[in-house]
């Protein structure tokens, strides 16, 4: 069950100029929280801004202390003022929240595939992966230029192969991501069943959701949306989902998400 | 209902609107509440005053396509389109799961056309574990070209008669909405329908543009205001509505702290509702009640129920709308 309470900062780290990575103490969340799972928390207090904003669970830390990792991006007023936020601020912080990743079936390789911040989303279900057994995944990671990729040691350091794309072509294979997926699915055999995970801006998931479903692999897709409440009750987070003659239905991606299939929704 | 808890020095936080008893003054906001059940992880029910249901309607709505949200200067539009159960669903399935929750359940109707409020007035009326019902005016009157029913004084007395002579059993409480010259003429139109209390305000339109794409935000292009933006407004529109009109009041209007809520209750609120609040901290309207209470422990006032419309008006204030 979800709940909310005062988290102390007890790490706050710059990546780069825009990319931080947030240490927060909540031994609730901590125990409860699966991977694909986020939180709504507070960039400050007061009502500027006025909403908590939701951010994926980035790694639950081993050991009794109760911590959780939250990677993120400043892209606005929010997260400006989150990136302030100094050692021992208390951050309202509400959560595990929605749905999260459904583990593959035995024997199928997962394959990860991240646009920029997206990839906040992925070192939990790597570890989660991890523990399961199954098939080692694999990473593809894209992003504008090389400044934007970021949480790369997380992944080589467990030897989970990486292949980037750079819209600068700074790093990696120039272009979007979805051209390492296509040379993945190129070069896979017939027997191997994948399935993939994908977590990045809305124009990339549904192109990363086309080419899954022409290639008929099962994909799920972390949503983004706009999200007041996180917890279900003011209905604006929706996604156009298949309906029928009287239109589009509606899901929440809060707590109906913010994983889906790629069959199930309409973006 | 219980009875509010009683022992020395503790406010008595009982109230009464009319044929309404709550146990305390805080009461969750229609549209920001669910329907109540949602909110267990992070409050007990018990403890509320009461809570509104999301608005509902005869069929199931889905609402409008996203983006339905935008964050605006402390504040927030929406424009989720009164996507809603339906009221058979929620008396089948959300109403029975909210037996014995101890707190007044509310239930807040809209309808499209004055036949569909009274349908859905009609099938909550003897429902049992309902203490009200709320009339959202701010819908759009597909008979009279979209506008919404609670900016014409015919149309509101009309739709509240109907509504009072379905709904005989419930207290009728009538929300207002603030997108109308004055508020007052609104209030009066209901007390002559026969409403029992009168709730305000209902969000404000409003909208934003996004400036790269030069289109609006919202899919809807227009949305509601609501949040601690809009207090100001509110809280005029409340004392301007007890000024004019005999009837109790449910103010709100961008309440985000135990401070906002008393002004309410001194610009004339017996109860106050809160809204977008909801959303940034779920366990805020249980939170007001106690700091309700010690607020009144500090400054001595033994009933809550005393403060309302203890406003002191300048000598020669006259009501109504005056030059600034
Ligand atoms: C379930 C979920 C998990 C998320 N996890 C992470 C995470 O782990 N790390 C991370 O950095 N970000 C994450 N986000 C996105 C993050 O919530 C937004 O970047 C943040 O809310 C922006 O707030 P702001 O006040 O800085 O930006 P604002 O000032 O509100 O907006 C700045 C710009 O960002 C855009 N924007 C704002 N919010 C969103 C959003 N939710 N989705 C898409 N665009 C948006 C606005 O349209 C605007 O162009 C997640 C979003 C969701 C829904
Ligand atoms: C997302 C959202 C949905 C709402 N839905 C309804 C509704 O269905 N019926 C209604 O009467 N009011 C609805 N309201 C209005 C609120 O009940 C309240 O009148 C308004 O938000 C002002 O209070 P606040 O500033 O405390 O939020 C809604 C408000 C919001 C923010
Ligand atoms: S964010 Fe409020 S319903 Fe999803």
């Amino acid at each position: 069950m979800p709940s909310d309470s005062p988290a102390p900062v007890v790490r706050h780290e710059a990546l780069n100029r825009d990319h931080f990575l947030l240490t927060l103490e909540s031994a609730r969340i901590a125990r409860e929280a699966r991977a694909g799972q986020f939180v709504m928390i507070q960039t400050r207090a007061g009502s500027d801004p006025l909403l908590r904003r939701p951010m994926s669970i980035y790694r639950v830390l081993p050991g009794r202390r109760g911590l959780i990792q939250i990677l993120y991006k400043v892209v606005g007023t929010g997260t400006r003022y989150l990136s302030q936020q100094p050692r021992g601020a208390l951050l309202g912080t509400l959560g595990p929240l929605g749905n999260g990743f459904r583990l593959p079936e035995p024997g199928t390789r997962p394959v990860l595939v991240a646009g920029g911040i997206g990839i906040a989303i992925f070192p939990f279900l790597a570890e989660a992966l991890r523990k399961g057994r199954g098939p080692s995944p694999v990473l593809l990671y894209g992003g504008r230029s090389k400044r934007d990729l970021v949480a790369l040691d997380f992944f080589r350091s467990r030897r989970i192969p990486v292949r980037l794309a750079t819209e600068d072509g700074s790093t990696g294979t120039r272009g979007f991501v979805t051209r390492l997926l296509e040379t993945l699915l190129a070069a896979r055999k017939a027997a191997d069943h994948l399935e993939l995970f994908v977590c990045g801006p809305t124009p990339m998931l549904k192109a990363v959701g086309a080419v899954a479903t022409g290639a008929g692999v099962a994909c799920q897709l972390a949503l983004e949306s706009q999200m007041p409440c996180g917890i279900g009750v003011c209905l604006g987070c929706v996604v156009p989902c298949p309906g029928d003659a009287r239109g589009p239905l509606f899901r929440r991606v809060c707590t109906e998400g913010p994983i889906f299939r790629a069959s199930e929704v309409a973006l | 209902m219980t009875p509010a808890r009683r022992s020395d020095g503790a406010t008595d936080l009982r109230v009464q609107l009319g044929p309404l008893r709550l146990k305390n003054p805080v009461v969750a906001a229609s549209g920001t509440f669910g329907y109540g059940a949602e909110f267990r992880p992070y409050l007990d029910l018990n403890d509320l005053g009461g809570f509104v249901t999301k608005g509902l309607s005869l069929l199931p709505r889905r609402g409008n396509a996203p983006p339905r949200t935008c964050e605006t200067a402390s504040g927030m539009l929406n424009a989720i389109g009164l996507a809603n159960v339906g009221v058979e669903a929620f008396l089948a399935e959300k109403l029975p799961a909210l037996r014995g929750c101890g707190t007044a359940v509310i239930a807040n109707v809209f309808g499209e056309t004055q036949d569909e409020y009274v349908a859905v007035a009609r099938r909550l009326n003897g429902a049992p574990g309902l203490d009200a019902i709320e009339l959202n005016l701010s819908c759009p009157n597909t008979e009279k070209g979209g506008l919404a029913f609670g900016v014409s004084p015919p149309v509101i007395r009309e739709v509240v008669g109907a509504v009072r002579r379905a709904a005989p059993d419930l207290p009728l409480i009538v929300k207002l909405t603030p997108n109308i010259t004055d508020v007052a003429v609104a209030a009066t139109a209901a007390k002559e329908g026969g409403a029992d209390i009168l709730s305000l305000v209902n969000t404000f339109l409003g909208m934003a543009i996004d400036l790269k794409t030069r289109r609006p935000v919202l899919d809807n292009v227009v949305g509601g205001l609501s949040g601690p933006a809009i207090k100001p407004l509110a809280l005029y529109m409340v004392q301007r509505v007890r000024s004019a009109v005999d009837l109790p009041i449910m103010g709100m209007g961008g309440i985000a702290n135990c401070r906002d809520a008393l002004e309410f209750i001194v610009a004339g609120s017996a109860a106050v509702q809160v809204g977008t609040l909801n959303f940034v901290d779920p366990g805020a309207t249980t939170r007001l009640v106690r700091e309700i209470d010690a607020w009144c422990r500090g400054e001595g006032v033994r009933a809550v129920r005393d403060l309302t419309g203890t406003l002191r008006l300048p000598a020669g204030t006259t009501p109504g709308p005056a030059a600034v």
